[in-house]
């Protein structure tokens, strides 16, 4: 077997990103930093909750899985036939753990010593699953745990009303845990035929960086991938409306203040084209209400807004949104103030001395964010699940983006025809909701 | 690893660290505690690092900062035993990575004793309306307190186990404390624990930057000071009877915490202990409360040092209470019994000794670890620890956990457990 391997490098640090396309499939990606003692491995696969439909290429039947079943499936994949593999990783030294998110599940483990062999280990148990309908009813339980400790979570619940609110069909909610009723559905068998799907080595990545040597990494490859035939699954998703199905939503629980996130629904994108959207988006919401910018200052200063409040870009394979969440007595008035500077902005322009600090601000950030095994390790996952060669690519991308970039994002992603207002107010007992 | 005085009662410690790309430098006051200054206490860190004299306001700190790079200064309160660490810390960008080529270290140590010694404050007081809105932050704070279900059954707990002792008092003390918090009464607060804690301050950089050493003694050297020391290692007394206390709430899940005293263990020891008990992958409460039975999706121990205290957390069913009561309480029973294998004894230490090299692998952790060390008294390097670590013997483990004596059940028991999928 030959592999090719491709390098790529940040013209800010030096740092370099190998690339490996193995013949197997997977998709190998590596940072040597020798001068630090421990180093990560991540193994994710394109696979996350809002893949419950699919179409396997030689058939024409779409098949639908239980919500949650991406979840499930990273909790079962660690029992073995011979009992947990996290014990394995113990007596190596390392630590194990895995994650699920809206676009991807990733398995992955810390370690100073015994490196290769915990990779092999990693490498091993995400190839081949055991399930049996015995272990898949105990863990039910844990997830339904799991489950409840989510719904007690004002935040959790806040974003997942957000989403219910945005999107008329797009799998973001319910839960990435699934609900109660979708959990029962799962069985073995729904984990077999997922497994076989989406983790076959032509939609997975394997990262790794820290004290690793990419010689060494590939051998390990070498000795435990076993190839893969094409990928045969294809992700299949409802038709979404550009409009949000609700411009409101709320709920009570038991809180102290009120807390709000507040969506802009917006066109999807894709590759490099979404993370440049996405950087651009967020510099932008910096721009209107960051904590540098005067309507933050006098949001504060009237007792609309708290330091909770946060701006975030929330994108991905098929959405794109961006996000104002915190806490407020008042959360219509913070919607109101937002959208009038947003009709402020595009009237009087952008400051300029404020967004070229923020573009420094970002590009520093940037650099500093990478300084460790684990961050680099995410930077090139989160490079591959967006389709991204490299993981570099951001300080160059915000160093291009101009004024008129900011102007043509105010349009494009800030209509606030299209944002949805989700709030929780506090209550003392009991649950009710209202969507308008 | 230079250390010098540079003042009274304050240490300076030096790390050098090529492998960063940024330096940090973290200033940290240890102080006492009481239920009249906790809420004033809790109130300094962000009334000091959003504004200052030279940046008068929230918006005008943040731009100077993101002009350095998203350079970055927060100021946090942690509990420590009966005492409290009041924690400054800024990051920035090394100067070899800026893209011009200014050097920006000399400006964000300005910014950082500016804010510290030069705060926003006119005739005495902080100013408005930069207090007002700390002061709000605060009490939306102390009002949210119960948000986060497993954090505030934690400090339920902990209120009852310290029942009578400073540990007890809530981090960000009481709602009526903090509105009586006047703008002179922070100042003068803030002006006396400059002149009477004790400071530690740590540097750490990709490279020696002397200008470091030589700002702080220029800012600090001058500074009238009549420094007390604080003993952190206050052992809470065991009591005669278990405390039982149970708060109802319209959640989903109950939450349980348990916790435990101790006597006088050797710190190796309690580390191995908890990490057999729940830390390593094949923990005793791991396998069995949640792998076995299924009876919990986390199940966390946590060891309060300081007080010689073991905190179980644990999200369950409320109808399995009793059952993982038991369930926990057999688990303390094995490890008094040696009921544990040498593979678990291993992989304790093998935790352990990643823990430390992972901590050293990040540049607050490194800090940290520094100081944390520095408070314990504690001088070894990390090999001597090691060793320790690894000499820990069975009998020492069992004979550490007969000293555990249960000392709190705290249960914040659901409302109604049943949930339907449209609450979901």
């Amino acid at each position: 077997m030959t592999s090719e391997i491709v390098t790529c490098k940040d013209p800010a640090t030096g740092d370099i990103c190998y690339r490996i396309l193995h013949p197997s499939g997977l998709e190998i990606r590596v940072m040597e930093m020798p001068d630090f003692s421990t180093a990560y491995a991540q193994l994710g696969a394109k696979f996350g909750s809002v893949y419950r439909r699919f179409r396997m290429s030689d058939a024409d039947a779409v098949t639908e899985l239980p919500a949650g079943t991406a979840h499930f499936l990273e909790h079962k994949l660690f029992e073995k036939e011979d009992g947990d593999v996290a014990k394995k990783f113990a007596r190596l030294g390392a630590s194990d753990n895995a994650f699920t998110d809206y676009d991807r599940t990733v398995y992955y483990f810390r370690a100073q010593q015994n490196y290769y062999e915990a990779l092999e280990l990693l490498l091993e148990f995400v190839q081949q699953p055991y399930f049996t309908e015995e272990s898949v009813t105990r863990e039910r339980s844990i997830i339904l745990q799991e489950l409840m400790e989510t719904l007690d979570d004002p935040a959790d619940q806040g974003f997942l009303q957000l989403m219910e609110g945005m999107y008329h069909a797009y799998p973001l909610y319910p839960h990435i845990l699934g609900t109660a009723e979708s959990i029962q559905q799962i069985t073995a068998e729904t984990l077999t035929q997922s497994h076989r799907a989406f983790y076959n080595l032509h939609n997975m990545v394997l990262c790794c960086a820290g004290n690793v040597r990419v010689q060494e990494i590939f051998a390990v490859a070498e000795r435990c991938l076993i190839p893969a035939p094409p990928m045969q699954a294809n992700a299949v998703f409802p038709p979404e409306p550009a409009a949000p199905a609700a411009s409101f939503c709320k709920c009570r629980m038991p809180i102290g203040k009120t807390q709000f996130s507040i969506g802009f629904k917006s066109r999807p994108t894709a590759g490099m084209q979404r993370l440049r959207d996405s950087l651009l988006a967020s510099l932008t919401a910096d721009l209107l209400i960051g904590s540098a910018a005067p309507l933050y200052r006098e949001l504060l200063r009237v007792g609309l807004l708290n330091d909770t409040f946060d701006a975030d870009c929330f994108a991905g394979d098929g959405w794109f949104t961006v996000l104002f969440e915190g806490e407020s007595d008042q959360p219509e008035t913070v919607l109101q103030a937002l959208c009038d500077e947003i009709r402020r902005m595009q009237t009087d322009g952008v400051d300029e001395e404020l967004f070229a600090v923020l573009k420094r601000a970002a590009y520093g950030g940037s650099i500093i964010s990478m300084n460790n095994p684990e961050a680099a390790c995410s930077a090139m996952l989160d490079a591959y699940i967006w389709d991204c060669d490299s993981p570099f690519a951001r300080s160059a991308l915000l160093a291009e983006l101009t004024a008129e970039d900011v102007q043509q994002c105010l349009r494009e992603r800030f209509c606030s025809e299209f944002a949805c207002l989700s709030v929780i107010e506090p209550e003392i007992s009991g649950k009710e909701e209202t969507k308008l | 690893m230079p250390e010098i005085m540079i003042g009274n009662g304050i240490r300076y410690t030096e790390i050098y660290d090529p492998k960063f790309r940024s330096c940090l430098l973290t200033i940290q006051f240890h102080i006492p505690r009481n239920l009249e200054s906790a809420s004033v206490h809790a109130l300094l860190p962000d009334l000091l690092t959003a504004s200052s004299a030279e940046y008068p306001s929230v918006s005008a700190m943040t731009m100077q900062l993101e002009s350095l790079y998203a350079a970055d200064f927060i100021g946090n309160l942690s509990l420590c035993g009966d005492a409290a660490v009041l924690d400054f810390t800024a990051s920035w960008l090394d100067d070899a990575f800026v893209m011009q080529g200014e050097p920006i270290t000399m400006s964000v140590l300005s910014l950082v004793t500016g804010a510290l010694l030069h705060p926003n404050s006119k005739q005495g007081a902080f100013c408005e309306p930069e207090f007002r809105i700390c002061k709000q932050n605060l009490l939306d704070d102390i009002d949210c307190a119960q948000n986060d279900k497993r954090g505030y059954a934690l400090r339920q707990a902990a209120a009852l186990t310290f029942s009578g002792e400073s540990a007890a008092i809530p981090v960000h003390g009481t709602r009526s404390e903090a509105e009586r918090i006047t703008p002179a009464l922070a100042f003068s607060v803030w002006q006396n624990l400059l002149r009477t804690a004790e400071i530690e301050i740590a540097a750490v950089t990709p490279v020696p930057k002397p200008e470091i050493s030589a700002h702080l003694m220029a800012c600090f050297r001058d500074l009238p000071r009549q420094p007390y020391w604080i003993q952190f290692e206050v052992p809470s007394p065991m009591r005669a009877q278990i405390c039982t206390e149970t708060e109802i709430m319209p959640v989903g899940q109950t939450k349980l915490v348990l916790t435990y005293k101790y006597g006088a263990v050797k710190r190796e020891t309690m580390l191995i202990l908890c990490s057999i008990l729940g830390w390593i992958a094949d923990s005793l409460l791991f396998t069995n409360l949640r792998e076995r039975c299924g009876l919990c999706y986390y199940c966390m121990l946590s060891n309060e040092a300081f007080k010689h205290t073991l905190f179980i957390d644990i999200g369950i069913d409320a109808d399995n209470l009793e059952i993982v009561k038991d369930a926990v309480a057999a688990q303390i029973h094995a490890l008094q019994d040696g009921d544990f294998t040498d593979d678990m004894m291993q992989k304790a230490v093998l935790y352990n000794a990643f823990q430390t090299a992972e901590t050293s692998d990040t540049i607050s952790g490194l800090a940290a670890q520094r100081l944390l060390q520095l408070r314990r008294g504690d001088q070894r390097s990390p090999n001597e620890i090691a060793d320790a670590m690894r000499n820990v013997t069975r009998e020492e483990i069992s004979e550490a956990a007969k000293q555990l004596t249960l000392d709190t059940v705290f249960v914040l028991r659901a409302e109604q457990e049943e949930v339907g999928a449209d609450d979901i």
